[in-house]
């Protein structure tokens, strides 16, 4: 017996197990390794330039011959290059962020990319839906990063109602408990972020797995809702600099100066203080750093045992 | 003509929850009556679906105002 949903067959994918495509901490090396695992690695391409992801990405065909993903964050002063690059490339598994990718659907699809984009409303699910993507991410407001509203326990299933194509559950999951939850919901799979980070291969600073590693439940705060761009991060010197700004009605061009360059500072330099160490409500539950592979198989077996005892249990 | 107009305030009103009284022709989603963009993409399907139409993303895009809606749907109806 092995837990399989209809996801791992669209995908190509042994295990329905997605790691978000985070901007500076999903690199090659981290897609790679969850990949190799059997999930979908995907690399974040953030607001990075076409040559830099182009490295990543033969990072990732050098280290395995799995199937693996590219985000596109939309917003990105570089999502045209992004976009051609991903053509060119004919990346296997295609997720967006921040926009509607409605005008490039086809042309991915065309070169063979399955679609995948992240939704945050059932309205939005259900054009992209009518644009005939793959299948869709449904991210709750307990994700790390840019958010929005909706909690994935709410979210996840009034989507799945809307659609009749895959649903993807992501914010808020990082064990094999999550993952039988979201299941349960209606879900064909999970996108994990937060917990990927805490993975060996995850080239970000030690700093910033180790802020995850001592975050408790209250440390992921919301930043930015001011400048309708909330972003979730850990509790630290610059949250609450922003935080007390925002309660003065500062005015948005000011904060988002403030929040500019920070999660680089984060990821990449370890500044955990002044940097935005973006992470979501579920950090509190991670408390170690293991390989993909081990992370992968911890939460299928747990899924397992839940799936079987616990609601067999429940009917007892 | 202005049947097409009086159904789209209503729509407007309805979706955004405003009063009649607050749209005029003018009256920009985004900036006057208060709706961020997922609000625009519901307001859209609530267009195509009043109208019986299909309003394609980059056509969806241009329909930031009550008259930009009116002139849209009057152009493909």
């Amino acid at each position: 017996m092995a837990l399989k949903t209809e996801l791992c067959d669209l995908l190509n994918i042994e295990k329905p197990i997605i790691q978000g495509g985070m901007a500076w901490v999903a690199t090659g090396e981290l897609a790679a390794a969850v990949s190799a695992a059997g999930g979908l690695g995907i690399i974040g391409a953030g607001n990075a330039p076409a040559d830099v992801i182009k490295k990543e990405i033969d990072k990732v065909r050098k280290l395995t011959d799995k199937p693996f993903g590219l985000n596109i964050m939309l917003l990105s002063p570089f999502a045209e290059e992004i976009i051609e690059l991903a053509i060119t490339e004919k990346i296997p598994v295609i997720t967006t962020g921040a926009g509607n990718p409605g005008k490039h659907v086809k042309r991915f699809q065309a070169a063979g990319s399955k679609v995948v984009p992240v939704v945050p409303s059932v309205a939005l699910a259900r054009r992209m839906e009518r644009l005939k993507v793959d299948a869709v991410i449904v991210e709750g407001t307990e994700a790390g990063g840019h958010i929005g509203e909706l909690t994935t326990m709410a979210l996840v299933p009034q989507v799945i109602d809307a659609i009749s194509i895959p649903v993807i559950a992501a914010g808020g999951i990082a064990d094999g408990r999550g993952l039988a939850a979201a299941l349960t919901l209606g879900a064909a799979g999970v996108q994990m972020g937060t917990r990927f980070v805490c993975a060996a291969e995850c080239t970000a600073a030690e700093e910033f797995k180790t802020a995850i590693l001592k975050a408790r439940d209250r440390d992921a705060v919301v930043t930015g809702r001011s400048t309708g761009h909330p972003v979730r991060n850990l509790k630290n010197t610059l949250t609450k600099r922003i935080a007390k700004l925002e309660q003065a009605g500062t005015a948005t061009p000011e904060i988002e100066e403030l929040a500019t360059g920070r999660l680089r500072a984060a990821v990449i330099e370890g500044d955990v203080t002044e940097g935005s160490v973006m992470a979501g409500q579920i950090a509190g539950l991670i408390a170690d750093i293991l390989p993909a592979a081990e992370i992968i198989e911890n939460l299928i077996q747990d899924a397992e045992i839940v799936i079987k005892n616990n609601c067999n249990n429940l009917l007892n | 003509m202005d049947k097409i107009k009086s159904r789209v305030i209503e729509i407007v009103a309805e979706e955004l929850a405003v009063d009649v009284d607050e749209i005029n022709e003018d009256s920009s989603f985004i900036d006057d009556l208060g709706a961020d963009s997922l609000d625009v993409v519901e307001l859209v399907m609530a267009f195509e679906e009043e109208f019986d139409v299909e309003i394609p993303d980059e056509d969806a895009e241009d329909i930031r105002t009550v008259d930009d809606a009116v002139n849209y749907l009057e152009d493909i109806l």
